[in-house]
């Protein structure tokens, strides 16, 4: 088990580091660049080369890296080009902010989505599990912005239940800072039940046809027996599976709800940056959601042979 | 003769009629989609105009059919490129484990740390902003989350009897994987898909929300969703519509997928 | 239960719309940082300059005016300005004013370290070269430049260069890294909490310049509000929602949503034009576009109306020259441009043996500029008469690099404000073959531009920029369409608020209760 953690943790080394050299590349690659976004339609060539100079700009790409990457096994992810901040507290401020948003929806979601799951397929083709498929269904197919500008609407400005713009600090104002955390978890949470429940259902439809559920059926057990000791427990390996995937992707995706709900968050900064060509920003946010994806995956391949016995691990 | 199951109908039903409106599209829609009409800006749902007119007077209704056949083709293809390549690096992974499969998961890992955004961005910058390029770049962020979870399938499948059986009986290792393996992916891999095909048409409405979607004026759901947004206090039908037309194409491609997986499985088949 | 809610955020001080005197105004982006002129961007330049001041400043018109300097002379060689302070000016912390800070100002900003955005307008890189700055005595400062120049006390007035404020010495830290702005503007800094707001207060030690009227950057700037909260609010839909429910007191907004707020009881708004130019770029090497005829056609198939009203709906009105239409420059010659004549495009076209190659135009789809409306809609209009146009839309950055490298063959773009005639042509007009972002390469006219900053007699540039307008509109080098507006929602309750050149100012606003 212990060497199985520190195999996975070295194995993370070359996907950061790949990370750290496709971002760098890739961004690169992307034309514009931050010189010429400061200084819009009013720069001559000589005020750009004077301020790729003074950014740094003006080496060649692995130089620029060679630099950054000495930097960083310093622990200094560097200086965003916007707004001057050093990147690493920049990035762990706005992350916080994200991660109570996602990982409260999440948990909520997994609370709601997995045992509803689990319930639809042991009574699969009721008309209990049609209705929660449908449910699942439409709420997976609600894009969340759409989703989120409805809750605001409709809480914020039929209802006035809800502040409709900005964002306190938990840290500062506790109960104003959950009343500006409702709507954006609400959205992800809405999202997120249905693919859950989804893969919930489907991986327990999976094991309820294995033979050793008709084996234990046979063995004169109660369907609740079954279903909890051994239905439950080996639907889960697959839908922990697909619960870290879910948190991996919402990190990127959740500027969308940062966004509509004007969240500093991770995410917003994210998209911020690659539109404002805000490299050191891009390259610290972008290995930070990877390392941060890499220790998730970590978690969960080390709970999987909890789950699921059949695979040993090693 | 027995009656197809339910969801098969109505998804079949959903998806039928999406068939029939994408096609009709090619050859005929009330008006042109891409007619500016500036005497008719934001025009309520009318007899004229079924399902009113967006900012620049354009139909709403001939617009969503032409997005349709776009939407679903771009979906379509995305889906089928991020799973067959997820498929082949997750078998491949899967199946011959050792320092290959970690290398290839290292990748794997690294390319699904990425988050969509910037991968979409960065390839849709350098292959230009077209549905080739958005098909390419999701179609990339998607596929190493197929090829985990064929991965994981083929990991737990590995130990289990009828594998090693055939193994025992001397088929060869491609056999075994194409003739027990990939048959028991396919139920994942299925509700994977559909659930992929409704991310991508979600994703694709998400980058034009963004501001780096399919480029407009073509229209697709996607982006005259995006687009809708400023507009929904004078005209909720314009975010409306289309909004519904997803969620329906979603809701008829996850049934269809749902009855298609009782079929397909193997161990129903096995059992009949 | 609502009522019950909405009250607990008032006690919690949320938004606090019953705070006396102090209101909530949502800006799209951060500022860029708090030092004045440098490391900065529009919104930046807005906030600076609510806190610090220059010698001189824009009025309404665009003209720079005396602001911290009472007067300006000008030697009869036109190389010597002599600055003479207003008396009784005091910085936030309380100091006089005195020459000593402006000296003290201008040697912080002609040092390279301190990155300031005009030092190269000032040390002859640009052209003009300031050789000395002294002071005789406390109130008096001279400034020296080599040649005469019509355009230095614009420079010097520029909100990009933040009007070359000046600073208490105290703004910088002893080790000469900036602290933050100690200024003379009607309100000081507040605070500033990166990505989510800034603030500023009313600075009770202000002394107005003369006059009693609110004029451009000059005039009367009496900061009447306690507080001013600038919040971060990227989405407008958001800032609709905002200001409806009243957590907003004003915010910029987009056009399309002018006629709902405008019906909504509590709130107004106030539209200005401002000195914004939103154009179709031109590439005239690109070898479709290469052929005058083909462009003049573009120009006569294009109903402005239409154009602006994708944008603008009824609010705006089309203006096809360079020069923006609130310019004491802009006269009758230069009301006259192009003319919507499909007929005669459709002859153009023919007379130009165009064989129906594609012309792309480039846009984005920001939702403050009017690139990607005016595109769609110039496209319908270009392929009425038979031009095969179609629409590649770019992320902001990514147009901006193709502009830069002059790479594209229609842009949908909009140039940033600029007062001064000589200015506004500079922008666009130069050699491709050393700045491939120029549009308009004629060294005849160029040679009128080089004229136009030398000549400081009014009746004169007035020629010159007519001379100038005429060949832009028969040489169709680029299509100007339309100016920005300010589209500015406030709730009723803030009053005397007026837009000017898409700055916020807020003095002279009052809160009625």
């Amino acid at each position: 088990m212990l060497r199985f953690a520190l195999t996975r943790i070295l194995m993370s080394v070359p996907t950061l580091l790949i990370v750290s050299v496709s971002v760098f590349g890739l961004i690169r690659l992307i034309p514009g660049d931050p010189a010429s976004l400061m200084l819009g339609d009013l720069a001559t060539p000589a005020s750009i080369a004077d301020l790729q100079a003074r950014l740094g700009l003006d080496q060649s790409v692995p130089v620029q890296f060679g630099i950054w990457f000495g930097n960083l096994l310093k622990g200094d992810l560097g200086q965003s080009i916007n707004s001057q901040q050093a990147v690493l507290p920049l990035i762990l401020q706005r992350f916080w902010i994200s991660a109570q948003i996602v990982l409260v929806a999440v948990l909520l979601a997994s609370l709601v989505a997995v045992p509803a799951g689990v319930l639809a397929a042991w009574k699969q083709d009721t008309s209990l599990d049609l209705s929660l498929v449908a449910v699942a269904t439409l709420l997976l197919s609600i894009p969340t912005f759409w989703l989120g500008l409805l809750l605001l609407l409709f809480f914020g400005l039929k209802l006035e239940w809800l502040p409709v713009v900005g964002y306190v600090s938990i840290a500062e104002n506790p109960l104003a800072g959950i009343l500006y955390l409702v709507m954006p978890i609400m959205t992800l949470f809405l999202h997120e039940i249905g693919v859950i429940l989804r893969m919930a259902r489907a991986s327990t439809l999976e094991v309820l046809r294995l033979d050793y559920i008709t084996h234990a059926r046979a063995k004169g057990l109660t369907e609740s027996a079954v279903l909890w000791n051994h239905a439950f427990k080996n639907a889960f390996g697959p839908t922990w599976t697909l619960i870290g995937l879910v948190l991996g992707n919402l990190l990127g995706g959740i500027a969308v709800v940062e966004t509509v709900f004007t969240i500093p968050g991770l995410g917003r900064l994210l998209v911020d940056s690659i539109f404002a060509r805000d490299y050191p920003v891009i390259q610290g946010c972008m290995l930070f959601v990877a390392f941060t994806y890499v220790l998730v995956n970590l978690v969960i391949d080390l709970c999987y042979p909890i789950f699921d016995p059949r695979v040993t691990a090693q | 003769m027995k009656l197809p199951a339910p969801n098969a109908l109505v998804g079949g039903a959903l998806i039928g009629f999406l068939a029939i409106v994408a096609s009709v599209s090619a050859v005929w829609t009330p008006y042109d989609p891409l007619r500016l009409s500036f005497r008719a800006k934001l025009a309520a749902p009318s007899a004229m105009h079924w399902l009113g007119t967006d900012e620049f007077g354009r139909d709403v209704l001939s617009r969503l059919m032409a997005g349709a056949a776009t939407s679903v083709w771009i979906s379509l293809l995305t889906v089928a490129l991020a799973v067959s390549l997820g498929t082949v690096i997750g078998l491949f992974s899967g199946y011959v484990r050792g320092w290959v499969d970690r290398t290839i998961m290292a990748f794997n890992d690294a390319l699904l740390a990425f988050p969509g955004i910037l991968l979409a961005l960065g390839l849709l910058a350098v292959v230009g902003a077209n549905k080739y390029g958005i098909i390419l770049a999701l179609g990339i962020a998607y596929a190493p989350s197929v090829a985990r979870i064929v991965r994981g399938t083929v990991l737990s499948l590995r130990e289990r009897e009828f594998i090693s059986a055939s193994r025992v009986m001397g088929n060869s290792e491609a056999f075994t994987m194409l003739r027990h393996i990939l048959p028991n992916c396919i139920a994942p891999l299925t509700v994977l898909a559909t659930s992929m095909f409704g991310w991508v048409l979600l994703a694709e409405s998400s980058l034009s929300f963004l501001g780096l979607g399919v480029p407009p004026p073509a229209p697709t759901w996607g982006n005259m969703l995006a687009g809708s947004r400023p507009y929904i206090g004078q005209a909720v039908w314009l975010g409306v519509f289309p909004g519904l037309c997803i969620s329906l194409t979603l809701l008829g491609i996850n049934l269809l997928g749902d009855a298609l997986r009782d079929k397909l499985d193997p161990r129903m088949r096995g059992a009949r | 239960m609502n009522r019950l809610l909405v009250s607990a955020f008032a006690l919690l001080g949320f938004a606090s719309p019953t705070m006396a005197q102090s209101i909530t105004v949502a800006v799209a982006a951060d500022i860029r940082s708090n030092n004045p002129g440098v490391n900065r961007d529009d919104n930046t330049d807005d906030f600076a300059l609510q806190l610090v001041e220059g010698l001189v400043g824009y009025n309404e018109g665009g003209v720079a005016t005396p602001l911290l300097a009472e007067k300006v002379d000008l030697s009869a060689d036109g190389k010597t300005y002599t600055f003479t302070l207003r008396q009784g000016v005091r910085f936030h912390n309380g100091a006089e004013l005195s020459s000593a800070d402006v000296l003290w100002n201008w040697t912080r900003y002609m040092d390279a370290k301190t990155d300031w955005r005009c030092t190269s307008e000032f040390d002859g890189r640009s052209g003009l070269k300031v050789e000395s700055v002294t002071a005789p005595d406390a109130r008096t400062v001279v400034m020296q430049i080599d040649k005469p120049n019509a355009l230095f006390l614009d420079t010097l007035a520029r909100t990009d260069c933040a009007m070359t404020a000046i600073l208490h010495k105290d703004s910088v830290k002893a080790d000469g890294s900036w602290d933050k702005p100690i200024g003379t503007g009607p309100y000081q800094f507040g605070e500033w909490k990166r990505g989510e707001y800034f603030t500023m207060t009313a600075f009770e030690g202000y002394k107005s310049p003369a006059g009693g009227q609110r004029d451009g950057y000059v005039g009367s700037k009496r900061p009447l509000l306690k507080d001013v909260k600038f919040l971060i609010v990227k989405d407008p839909a958001t800032v609709k929602a905002g200001l409806v429910s009243g957590a907003l007191d004003m915010a910029d907004i987009l056009p399309s949503d002018a006629v709902e707020l405008r019906k909504h009881p509590k709130l107004a708004v106030a539209v200005e034009p401002n000195a914004v130019r939103h154009v179709f770029l031109i590439q005239t090497k690109d070898a479709v576009m290469g052929n005058q005829k083909v462009r003049q056609a573009i120009a006569a198939s294009l109903d402005m109306d239409e154009i602006v009203a994708s944008f603008y709906n009824d609010l705006g009105k089309p203006n096809t020259s360079p020069i923006y239409s609130g310019s004491s420059y802009f006269g009758e010659v230069e009301k006259k441009g192009h003319t919507y004549d499909p007929a005669r495009a459709k002859k153009l076209l023919q007379e130009a043996g165009y064989k129906g190659e594609k012309i792309i135009i480039l846009a984005n789809k920001r939702p403050v500029v009017p690139s990607f409306p005016a595109a769609v809609v110039a496209q319908q209009m270009l392929q009425a008469v038979g031009v095969n146009a179609e629409i590649e839309v770019l992320d902001w950055a990514t147009q901006l690099d193709r502009f830069n490298k002059g790479n594209y063959q229609m842009q949908s773009f909009s140039f940033s404000a600029r007062f001064d005639p000589a200015i506004a042509f500079e922008q666009f007009s130069g050699p491709k073959d050393k700045q491939p972002r120029k549009t308009w390469d004629n060294p005849e006219a160029q040679k009128q531009i080089d004229k136009l900053y030398v000549t400081s007699d009014r009746a004169e540039r007035q020629k010159l920029v007519d001379e100038l307008h005429k060949r832009v509109i028969d040489e169709v080098p680029m299509i100007f369409a339309f100016n920005g507006l300010d589209i500015i929602a406030h709730a009723k309750r803030v009053q005397g608020f007026k837009p000017w050149q898409s700055k916020l100012r807020m003095w002279e606003v009052t809160l009625a209760n």
